[in-house]
């Protein structure tokens, strides 16, 4: 007979989580200090896609650099392009005429869904649900082809332009957009009934990971995370850019700030961007997609063949850049994750001196540790889901 | 508004301040470094955007732009709005530190969102924030060498050469556009002759 053990010994656990495993969403490594099941603490590692952009940006041209800006974030690139944009615009002082400011609403809104669609599919598949995956997905290639069809690229745009756009939006384009978009609404309906409801993903989202108001605050979320514990803070309400104030929609909050609150928060959030890009649809008129001023804008593609003057501009701009005058600016933007600026400094010459990113992810990931403490270790997973972490975002 | 309040406050106290591009600058001393941003956070400015480290080494002279010690610590603090009374205001307080004693107070215990970015300037500035509950390096791997950000850290590039023995340097390139030096195409940055604006 096996003699009884006297008495059970227990001890805590330290569990290391990633930075390879396919539930951290990227590179993510996590020490978890584990009590059997329970969560004491949470301590993530970072790092592992750290490529030193701020560096490089450094030491190119302005225009350059907006090839290494929307490779920070793959998902919700477009907001890359368009935040870095702003700020070089602000030093430059250029005007971006309607038409161009317009297409970036469309397009910046059309990133943002595609980057929720995979929010919403990659975190309930962390739940077990496979199902949403496959029909998210279906949205999303249709999304990427749009911008496959404007852009040339599926992830990293290359489609803004320091006081414009690159080219215009091609003739089939809008007719598609609204194809799509005119069953979108029913198709994210079909989304939250797969989930909503579902008395397992209410066991598994409701009341976990709850963050009050404040410690958001404190730990420095934003975005849709923030907004989840019903701060109503959207940088397209509060700190209007591209004409946002014109638009009329609403930001979805939640109520108790768990998981289940970030997950209906960002399908709301979708509703509300093709409200946006529907509203922007009526707006585009024909018109100029580029800030005519030749020291800082690409001259139209006509012109080369025809004007000796497009020429030297173009060779300028194209080998030594445009300076920008001494200073330095900051334009805050929302992106999917949340607050996302670029801090660019100008010392006169034609490479930034410092280019800053503040990229939302990085700051959000600071709350991972407050919101899983005292959770069980399986729930971990769908916490950190649902705060959308991107790990080029965090690392860049 | 806050940043009226900040503003105020500022030239009560003797801070310079710095109005452009709608955003205002203020330069805090480096010994009163936690006594100011206490102050702002009573203020009202409840989240703390961004710690940004610069390395003014390089900057050049001339411009409307002085800069007392090499390297500089921005922050960014916000009135949240949507959470309490914020209202939006937002304030760039900046701190000089020299380049023989980079260290300087670290802001976590008032605002915990400090932790990461603070991390950072010190991983790729090498800035030393006394104070701070866990300074470790955070991007880089704990072995590596130097601080990535100086801007005399090598960047570890290869010339491109070409027939005849003739090559490009990067570094002189580069030093024609920022103004400093003929460069390939000769132009020694800033306005050119005869441009019009």
């Amino acid at each position: 007979m096996i003699p009884e053990p006297k008495e059970l010994r227990t001890e805590e656990m330290l569990l290391n989580m990633g930075p390879q495993h396919p539930s951290t969403h990227g590179v993510l490594r996590l020490v978890v200090k584990l009590a059997g099941e329970e969560v004491l603490d949470v301590v993530p590692h970072i790092g592992y896609l750290h490529t030193g952009f701020e560096k490089t940006m450094e030491n190119r041209t302005f225009h350059q650099n907006i090839t290494f800006t929307p490779r920070m974030d793959y998902l919700h690139s477009f907001a890359h392009d368009l935040a870095y944009a702003l700020s070089v615009e602000k030093l430059v002082g250029a005007e971006v005429p309607e038409r161009a400011r317009v297409i970036r609403v469309i397009l910046n809104e059309l990133s943002r869904i595609a980057s929720h669609l995979i929010f919403v599919a990659t975190g309930l598949l962390d739940l077990g649900a496979l199902t949403p995956y496959f029909y998210a997905f279906r949205e999303r290639e249709t999304i990427l082809d749009l911008f496959e069809w404007v852009t040339g690229q599926r992830f990293h745009h290359n489609y803004i332009r320091i006081g414009g756009l690159k080219e215009d939006l091609p003739e089939e384009f809008v007719p598609e957009l609204k194809k799509f978009l005119d069953t979108f609404d029913y198709r994210v309906d079909d989304y939250q009934g797969l989930f909503v409801g579902s008395p397992i993903f209410e066991g598994r989202a409701r009341g976990v990971g709850v963050i009050s108001p404040e410690d958001a605050i404190a730990y420095g979320l934003t975005g849709g995370s923030l907004r989840a514990s019903g701060v109503n803070y959207d940088v397209r309400k509060a700190y209007p850019y591209c004409g946002y104030e014109t638009y009329d929609f609403e930001v979805p909050l939640g109520e108790r700030g768990d998981t289940w609150d970030r997950m209906v928060v960002r399908l709301e959030e979708m509703r509300q961007s093709a409200r946006i890009i529907r509203q922007a649809l009526e707006r585009l008129e024909p018109g100029p997609i580029r800030d005519p001023n030749p020291h800082f804008s690409f001259p139209p593609k006509a012109l080369l063949s025809s004007s000796m003057e497009a020429v030297i501009f173009h060779f300028k701009l194209a080998t030594e850049g445009f300076e920008v005058p001494p200073g330095e600016a900051y334009v805050p933007t929302e992106s999917a994750r949340g607050e996302l600026g670029y801090y660019v400094i100008a010392d006169g010459g034609s490479l930034p001196y410092r280019v800053k990113v503040r990229t939302p992810s990085f700051f959000n990931l600071q709350a991972l540790p407050v919101a899983a403490k005292g959770h069980f270790f399986q729930d971990l997973v769908a916490i950190l889901a649902s705060f959308d972490p991107v790990l080029g975002d965090v690392d860049r | 508004m806050r940043r009226d309040q900040a503003k105020a406050y500022a030239e009560e106290k003797g801070i310079p301040v710095r109005e452009e591009h709608g955003m205002l600058h203020l330069v805090l001393p480096l010994p009163e470094l936690k006594v100011h941003m206490r102050a702002f956070k009573e203020m009202g400015f409840n989240y703390l955007a961004d710690v940004i480290g610069v390395d003014y080494l390089e900057y050049p002279e001339g411009t409307s732009w002085q800069h007392p010690e090499r390297f500089a610590v921005i922050y960014e603090l916000v009135s949240m709005p949507g959470f309490a009374d914020g209202d939006g205001s937002r304030i760039y307080p900046r701190v000089y530190v020299p380049e023989k004693k980079p260290r300087l107070e670290s802001v976590t215990d008032l605002w915990p969102s400090a932790n990461f970015p603070e991390r950072e300037v010190y991983d790729l500035f090498g800035l030393v924030f006394e104070g701070h509950p866990d300074l470790r390096r955070i991007l880089l791997p704990e072995d590596a060498e130097g601080h990535p950000l100086r801007k005399d850290h090598s960047l570890g590039e290869t010339p491109t050469l070409f027939g005849e023995g003739r090559y490009i340097d990067p570094a002189s390139f580069r030093a024609g556009l920022r103004g400093k030096d003929k460069g390939l195409t000769g132009w020694r940055g800033g306005r050119r002759k005869g441009e019009r604006r």
